[in-house]
């Protein structure tokens, strides 16, 4: 969530990362993208049908003891040991780190985003594969460093980390012109260190404290999500 | 952090995360069950009766299994008596007859006398079914915290609200 | 780390972590050290059967056996840093009345006679008064492994432990031998007893049966020995 007013302690590369994976799809679903959850929904049922086993698992051994049930108990632990594996396996080859899967709101391209970091590198490393109907996916990758959206104090400011993708990615732009626009302020050019400079460390102090205004002027299709965060945020900023 | 909790899904996954860590740890520990064929595979030690061999709070690791023997002379097993619910941790000494129905005594290794004023009313011996395991593995005082926490419940209590918070507040 | 109760976190989980590789690897180093125990003499010297109650208040009387013991053994290659303590134990086994040879496959087993043997590193822990503790820990004063404590020399033993049957009969019993065994109990790791196969560096424990011997009739009027 694009919660901005809320402070993460920037030491933490998971915060960092989870921060700025949760502020993705709220971006993309603004800008007209149709999420799709078929990857996270086949992972909740692996995981909370192997939860739920294990749980019917302690029932009836609870209520009828070891010796009535082991033979019920082996079998339940081997499909257990089985659902898991699955969902290991889900998690590592076909979610592959993706924090998001949605299509245009033409429906002509698919996009796929996944996000990594290195231990100890404050760095976001995003993959987008685009699909267009008919075609062969295309792989756009970046790597953009944390401080260009999160400033000194943990605060996350949506618009330069909108802009990276905005420009590093011409399905995204096409969608929210208007970023692209932002970033052509600066040098021409997508590489990341010429437009990281469009954002002085003052300029993100300076839009973190008018965060609530950015945020809305950016996505003007906020989503209801959104327009929550934003009216929570201008009460907070109120009291 | 608590924020994700606003997204049903995420919340799911979160709340997931956490019933997969019991779920796995109690699995885990029923699958040591089945290997074993024994209703609890680890056990602390809760008194001195079988010093020096083991101590208070040391953990054994029980196996319940007749593949190549019978439960013999010399083991050191884990039984329950009828109307106890504490398990007793002693070697036997006298076994009478063979198989199922062979009659056990026990005695604790620093016991001046034999089991049976610790079995039941009109209990001389025990059967095989009485056995929970026989002692096969030995890890020292790694089980004492159990000790602890039965003896300071409130601590069980702390323990499990701490670990429960941090779960749901931290992502991976 | 990025906050000091991670780093705490981080630190134990390290620590625990390599406690157990390091307490694994102590358990395996077991392996590596032969064990070659050997039996010199293991031989019954008198034996006697009486007639007593299993207990003050009890009506009925029952037959226990004596049976004094000598005993040659040298375990000292049982001792290693690992080990904590070494029970040494002698069992009397008998066939029931009918039922088929004895050793392997004898029916009836009563230990007759145990001694917990400790390592030097486990002195500390031996149920003993104030004064064999002393003597017990000069005995193996500076070192962390004492052999001379597996050499057993025991003659005309009495035996700690007056066996019975739960019929009550014992007098008259053929086929009776003598076994002896032992447990050795490391610190960390898998308990082991004396083994009939050759395992390795560890050898079959030989010779550890007495002859077969039989009970004799029940001695008169010798109530009082009995429990």
């Amino acid at each position: 969530m694009a919660a901005s007013q809320e402070r993460i302690t920037v030491y933490n590369l998971a915060d960092l990362k989870n921060t700025s994976d949760d502020a993705l799809p709220n971006y993309l679903n603004s800008i007209g993208f149709t999420q799709s959850h078929r990857l996270t929904d086949v992972r909740l049922a692996l995981g909370y049908s192997a939860f739920a086993l294990a749980a019917a698992c302690f029932a009836w051994d609870y209520r009828f003891g070891f010796d009535a049930t082991k033979h019920l108990t082996a079998a339940a632990v081997a499909l257990y040991a089985l659902l898991n594996g699955a969902l290991t396996l889900w998690v590592l080859y076909a979610e592959r780190g993706t924090v998001y899967v949605g299509t245009s709101r033409d429906g002509a391209e698919t996009l796929r985003v996944s996000t990594a970091t290195r231990k100890n590198v404050p760095e976001y490393l995003v993959t987008v594969e685009v699909t267009r109907k008919g075609a062969a996916p295309e792989e756009i990758k970046f790597a953009r460093s944390f401080t260009e959206w999160f400033d000194e104090a943990g605060h996350f400011v949506a618009a330069p980390f909108q802009a990276a993708f905005a420009n590093s990615v011409p399905a995204i732009g096409r969608a929210d012109p208007k970023k692209v626009a932002t970033a052509a302020k600066g040098k021409e050019g997508s590489d990341g260190s010429e437009e990281a400079a469009a954002y002085t460390p003052e300029m993100l102090d300076m839009l973190a404290k008018a965060n609530v205004s950015v945020v809305g002027s950016a996505a003007e299709e906020a989503t209801g999500s959104e327009a929550a965060a934003k009216k929570k945020g201008g009460k907070r900023r109120k009291a | 952090m608590l924020s994700s909790l606003g997204n049903p899904r995420q919340a799911a996954a979160q709340l997931m995360n956490f019933g997969l860590i019991l779920s796995s740890a109690f699995m885990m520990w029923k699958g040591l069950s089945v290997i074993t064929d024994s209703p609890s595979p680890i056990v602390v030690v809760l008194s001195g009766s079988m010093e020096p061999a083991f101590q208070r709070g040391d953990l054994l690791l029980l196996w319940n299994r007749n593949l190549m023997a019978e439960t013999n002379v010399g083991e050191i097993v884990v039984y329950n008596v009828k109307g106890k619910d504490i398990p007793i941790v002693h070697r036997i000494v006298r076994k009478f007859g063979t198989g199922p129905d062979a009659k056990l005594l026990t005695k604790g290794d620093n016991n001046a006398a034999d089991d049976t004023e610790l079995y039941a009313r009109g209990q001389d011996y025990l059967n095989r079914k009485d056995i929970v395991g026989s002692v096969v593995g030995y890890m020292p005082f790694v089980g004492y915290v159990t000790i602890m926490l039965s003896e300071h419940p409130w601590l069980k209590t702390v323990m499990l609200g701490i670990m429960g918070l941090v779960v749901v507040l931290q992502r991976e | 780390m990025y906050s000091s109760i991670v780093r705490l976190q981080n630190a134990f989980g390290f620590f625990t972590t390599v406690a157990f590789v390091v307490a694994a690897f102590i358990a395996a180093s077991d392996l590596l050290s032969p064990r070659t125990p050997s039996v010199g003499v293991l031989k019954t010297t008198n034996v006697q059967v009486v007639r007593g109650r299993p207990h003050y208040y009890s009506h009925k009387k029952e037959e226990y056996a004596i049976i004094k013991f000598s005993l040659d053994a040298d375990l000292s290659s049982l001792f290693t840093w690992n080990t904590k303590q070494l029970f040494v134990y002698v069992t009397a086994e008998w066939p029931s009345a009918g039922g088929s040879g004895s050793g392997q496959n004898a029916t009836n087993q009563a230990v007759i006679w145990d001694s917990i043997i400790t390592s030097p590193s486990a002195d500390h822990l031996a149920n003993l008064g104030p004064i064999a503790m002393k003597k017990l820990k000069r005995s193996a004063q500076g070192k962390s492994i004492d052999p001379s404590r597996g050499k057993l020399s025991i003659k005309n033993q009495r035996p700690k432990y007056q066996i019975t049957h739960p019929t009550g009969k014992l007098a008259e019993q053929d086929n009776v031998v003598l076994r002896l065994h032992y447990n050795v109990q490391p610190w960390v790791g898998i308990l082991t007893w004396n083994q009939d196969v050759d395992f390795w560096k560890w050898k079959t424990f030989k010779n550890n049966l007495s002859k077969k011997f039989a009970l004799p009739a029940l001695k008169k009027k010798d109530e009082k020995k009995a429990r």
